[in-house]
């Protein structure tokens, strides 16, 4: 068994990690209230996005800019998706929304495979200026990408909450998560709520995708299913609760990488994702066991 | 789902009042001949790398009628049925590595296997609905997934994972006696998969497939009507594992060597994806969707047009199917030729009357 | 009004996908931009040496020769089987196999043994090739390797897959992860390590694969740590971390990963600050790129060594390797078959492959088949490539290693270095013995 001491360092990667899938789980939860969307392809954007930052940089441009783009793509194209799919798709079941996310996955996919093919020796990479300096607490480096993840995840959960209680925007989207008929006849205005919501989400698949493209790997397999990390702490949270959202996503982030310098646990410790969504599905989905029956359209 | 959006064209309570025998014998007609032909004929015709892609069709028919009992009839969502398929060519290799069993008893082994393995699976899962349920079958996959990559797939070793990472000369799966060849055992896969679908075709038309039905346009009404929804969803789940395993026992024949590297999770998306497409409900969706899945990627091959439009061909598909054509494509080409045929009669006269006014 | 949806959707689709089109093709250049090359010596060598007549266009009936080669998301080969293209395409420039063109069919394939096997009868069948050359792939030499018996075909290929070494119809230009992961060892071993931990990328093959390190420190009495990785690695710091903390400081980790892989490892332990926690740090030989050198800073001179399979072209100016450089400049560095990752292991393994092959072929009298391919390439002995440390050979053995000695080069500044020169593996490696028992040691001419 690895002493305390071997664990720290794995502390430091679990807890950036988590702060970035905290980031992403809110994005993915905030998008599921106002629209009954579970984006799946949530991160297929932000890697397509990445890797258009990486040719944008390799090809000279600043770093600022690249990660601009990127964000920005991230943004159109889920704004973009919202707003062709969205209506269409509206009255349906949520796995027939989260089933057409995975159309939108698979498209990005292909076009990512297509463009920026593997070659055999080359690799890609993004750096950004945090990832060289950083401090060190009791012996373990710190570099200023990983306390960015981990705080911009804590960040943005913190005032996504706050958005959601406390602004008119955010109220709407609550209001649309609990019935989006009844907010309609009271006047708000859903398509306009829900596009915020499209493109709110759309910036956090960039920016989640600029960083775990610096801190995992510029990899489009890689990080087009990473979503299943951030799904399962969406799923733990029960797609609700922002804080428990971020809680789930720490956890995760941990336990995932405390896992790591344990031998006997060897590679199984990547199934701590899907081990915990599974568990949480299935506990805390009891209650509903016959809900409405949902008429076909 | 698509369980739910699919067309409802069997939503009957009642034992539906007996066809005309013409068209339902003119139907079976046709389908004998075209399997005497595939059975037959085809072998000859094509070279031997489309026969072994035509085996490998054969296969993913199979497990794509397992997921499309599963999400046509049922309304239950798999994303993981790769996964199961996986489970059951490991359960085969291992098989028929250890004992030497005739071929089709093992097959017969493999799929009871992986049904027991699939209906416990299927247990804690059938109080989720819709979207949860696919979630979890999402994760199940993935988690399994990860476990073969340690555990590997049987190569001849012993102990029970029969693995044996350090050998210079990997022994290959067998064949049945019969079916040795690459013809013969393409044969042979196409046998079992008639098998299989006859199955399937049992179990639709009977008593099972009316509560599947039942279950699938109200679950609240099924339960109302008496129907036992819990025992017929594992059954669902039963059947669908029991195709898949055998389906997996044939492609560890088929391939001879197993790698974990040969089912990741995103192959089970993709499955559905092409399911949706070929339509979920109808049997011949199984067909389409296992040419789509096959067929094609293995012609493109051949032209050097990389995979990668397959891919971006099938999301688009799964949006467009989603949206504007839930019964897919068994449905849609039928009714698309049918209106193409229509626009072309119109043409035609108003063509015609042209000339005539001229 | 369905109709009207049916449009207004369908067309929405085609839209949508379209800006997502024009998105990407704007945002951005293609694939991987080729790396710097290095430039043509100053003693220019004609291209034309690659043939018998130069400046002739082969206009006779082709010679089909075949290649499969795995090209597929996170490990592409294509650099290989596209060298070899070149080195053809040279060769049918400047006369041919007297005369006659050689045609070559690359097949790629994303490891799938029923594809794999569909494309070996393709070749056979439908293609009619007479001999294959160049094949490099996870798992073919497996799949394949009774078909190919039965049909008499004795493949040139630069192998991974155990079959590649240990069955009587291959025969490899390289070593492969065993015996290259072996050379790393060794190297590590003669530098007095007390402690090896041998991290390697989840493919089939891994038990294969650690059998030779663990051979090697168990001779040694040095303990020996194994540990795989599933590949993409998706937490390069968590990784080195554990390889660090395993070796220990008289320790030497080995890596065995393509140089995607091995850079996200090399690289997390970089920033972490622990590369020099260990006393050496090793690579087989895919680590062997400029790139790799260029992208590791100057903190790993003399602290990463790789095992080099070849003879390293930045500091050989033989002609051959003249040769090599202008061929990939004049046939490689443009069109369909582009040699993307330039000079290096990849382009060099498929030059040699290509270079037996017409040196074989030109042996024949009469006419190009199946049988007479094969036995010239059977027949090939004693060949010096001027990209090995030995003179190569076939022959008619039930196992073939012709590639038993190796450099070890260390990055330098940017460049990889040689560190040491051509030293043979070690027979400790049970396979190694069980080859030099029947073919004997080949000559070194390095």
């Amino acid at each position: 068994m690895p002493s305390w001491q071997d664990f720290q360092p794995f502390i430091v990667t679990g807890l950036a990690l988590g702060g970035v899938y905290a980031l992403s789980g809110v994005g993915m939860v905030v998008l599921y209230q106002a629209t009954g969307v579970v984006y799946l392809a949530f991160g297929a954007v932000g890697a397509m996005g990445a890797l258009i930052a990486w040719s944008l940089i390799n090809a000279g441009a600043p770093g600022w800019a690249g990660w601009l783009v990127c964000v920005a793509f991230s943004a159109a194209v889920t704004l973009g998706y919202g707003t062709l799919f969205g209506p269409p798709l509206a009255k349906r079941d949520p796995l027939v929304k989260a089933t057409a996310t995975l159309g939108l996955l698979l498209v990005l996919f292909g076009v990512m495979d297509l463009l920026w093919t593997t070659s055999g020796g080359e690799s890609r990479s993004i750096t950004l200026p945090t990832d060289n300096s950083g401090f060190s607490v009791s012996g373990v480096q710190v570099d200023w990408t990983q306390v960015i993840g981990f705080g911009l995840g804590l960040a943005i959960a913190a005032a996504t909450a706050v958005f959601l209680r406390y602004t008119k925007l955010g109220t709407a989207m609550r209001a649309m998560a609990n019935d989006r008929e009844i907010t309609a006849t009271l006047g708000v205005p859903v398509r306009r709520v829900e596009a915020a919501a499209w493109l709110g989400c759309g910036v956090l698949a960039g920016v989640a995708g600029i960083l775990l493209a610096d801190m995992v790997a510029l990899d489009a397999t890689t990080l087009t299913f990473l979503v299943i990390y951030t799904l399962a702490a969406a799923l733990i949270a029960r797609l609700r609760s922002i804080a428990f959202t971020f809680l789930a996503a720490i956890v995760i982030g941990l336990v995932q990488n405390l896992l790591t310098p344990i031998s006997s646990v060897g590679n199984y410790n990547d199934m701590t994702p899907f081990v915990l969504a599974a568990v949480a599905l299935l506990v805390f989905s009891r209650r509903s066991v016959v809900s409405r029956s949902r008429e076909e359209t | 789902m698509a369980g739910t959006a699919v067309a409802a064209a069997g939503t009957r309570q009642r034992p539906a009042p007996r066809r005309p025998a013409r068209g339902t014998l003119a139907r079976a007609a046709v389908i004998a001949a075209l399997l005497l032909f595939v059975l037959l004929a085809l072998p000859q015709l094509i070279s031997l790398y489309y026969v072994d892609t035509m085996t490998q069709v054969a296969v993913y028919a199979m497990v794509a009628l397992g997921l499309g009992v599963l999400v046509g009839r049922v309304g239950l969502v798999s994303l993981g049925q790769v996964a199961v398929l996986a489970v059951g060519a490991w359960v085969a290799a291992r098989l028929l590595f250890a004992t030497s069993q005739p071929f089709p008893l093992v097959l017969l082994e493999t799929g009871l296997i992986t049904m027991a393995a699939g209906t416990l699976l299927g247990l804690p899962a059938l109080r989720l609905r819709g979207l949860y349920l696919a979630l979890i079958t999402l994760m199940f996959a993935g988690a399994i997934a990860i476990v073969l990559d340690t555990t590997n797939f049987p190569n001849g070793g012993h102990g029970f994972l029969g693995y044996n990472g350090s050998l210079v000369h990997i022994p290959p799966i067998r064949r049945p006696s019969i079916a040795g060849s690459d013809p013969a055992y393409f044969r042979y896969s196409v046998v079992v998969a008639v098998l299989l679908f006859l199955l399937a075709y049992v179990h639709i038309r009977t008593r099972p497939g009316r509560a599947w039905a039942a279950i699938r346009q109200s679950e609240p009404a099924a339960l109302a009507a008496g129907i036992n929804t819990t025992f017929y969803k594992l059954w669902a789940f039963a059947l669908a594992s029991f195709i898949t395993g055998v389906a997996g026992g044939v492609y560890a024949g088929a391939v001879h060597y197993l790698y974990s590297l040969d089912f990741p999770a995103q192959d089970s998306i993709i499955l559905f994806a092409v399911v949706l497409m070929g339509g979920a409900y109808s049997l011949w969706g199984a067909v389409v969707a296992a040419l789509l899945l096959e067929l094609l990627p293995a012609v493109l091959n051949n032209w050097g047009v990389s995979a990668d439009w397959l891919t971006i061909l099938f999301g688009i598909g799964v949006l467009q199917v989603l949206t504007t054509a839930p019964a897919g494509l068994a449905d849609q080409v039928p009714r698309d030729l049918a209106r193409l045929g229509r626009l072309l009669r119109r043409l035609a006269t108003s063509g015609g009357a042209r000339e005539a006014v001229k | 009004m369905r109709t009207r949806k049916h449009a207004l959707t369908a067309r929405a689709v085609v839209g949508f996908i379209a800006v997502i089109g024009l998105l990407a093709a704007a945002g951005c250049g293609s694939s991987s931009s080729s790396p710097p090359s290095s430039k043509p010596s100053a003693a220019a060598v004609k291209t034309s040496q690659c043939g018998t007549k130069p400046g002739v266009t082969a206009t006779g009936s082709p010679i089909p020769l075949g290649v499969i080669v795995t090209n597929q998301p996170g490990t592409s080969f294509t650099d290989i089987s596209n060298m070899a293209d070149a080195y053809f395409a040279c060769v049918n420039a400047n006369g041919g196999i007297k005369g006659h063109p050689i045609k070559y069919y690359i097949e790629t394939e994303q490891t799938n043994p029923a594809q794999i096997a569909a494309e070996a009868k393709q070749l056979v069948q439908t293609d009619h090739v007479v001999g294959i050359v160049g094949n490099t792939s996870i798992i073919e030499c497996s799949v394949d390797s009774s078909y190919w018996q039965k049909l008499g075909y004795d493949i040139i290929d630069s192998g991974i897959a155990p079959e590649c070494w240990s069955t009587p119809n291959s025969a490899a230009v390289n070593m492969g992860p065993r015996y290259s992961s072996d050379g790393a060892v060794q190297y590590a071993l003669s530098q007095h390590v007390s402690r090896i931990v041998f991290d390697q990328s989840d493919v089939p093959g891994t038990g294969y694969i650690a059998a030779g390190p663990s051979a090697l420190a168990a001779h040694a009495h040095v303990p020996i740590t194994q540990f795989t990785e599933p590949v993409p690695i998706s937490d390069g710091d968590a990784v080195a971390i554990k390889e660090v903390d395993a070796a220990g400081p008289n320790g030497a980790v080995i890596l065995n990963f393509t140089p995607p892989e091995a850079l996200v490892i090399l690289q997390a332990a970089q920033h972490l600050g622990i590369e020099d926690k260990v006393k050496l740090w090793g690579c087989s030989t895919p680590c062997n790129t400029d790139f790799l050198a260029q992208s590791l800073g100057p903190k790993w001179n003399s602290k990463l060594f790789v095992n080099a399979e070849l003879t390293p072209p930045d500091v050989t100016t033989t002609p051959t390797m003249r040769l090599y450089k202008a061929i990939y400049e004049k046939y490689g560095t443009s069109g369909p078959n582009k040699v993307s990752g330039g000079i290096g292991s990849f382009s060099q393994m498929g030059f040699t492959e290509a270079e037996i092959a017409v040196h074989a072929l030109e042996t024949i009298t009469g006419p190009y088949t199946v049988a007479s391919v094969n036995a010239a390439f059977k027949a090939v002995t004693d060949f010096n490539t001027g990209m090995l440390c030995q003179l190569w050979t076939y022959g008619s053995y039930s196992m073939h290693i012709p590639n038993n000695e190796d450099y070890t080069v260390t990055p330098d500044n940017g460049k990889m270095v040689t560190a040491q020169g051509c030293t043979p593996i070690s027979s400790v490696d049970p396979q190694i013995a069980a080859y030099r028992a029947v073919a004997g040691t080949a000559k070194t001419v390095q």
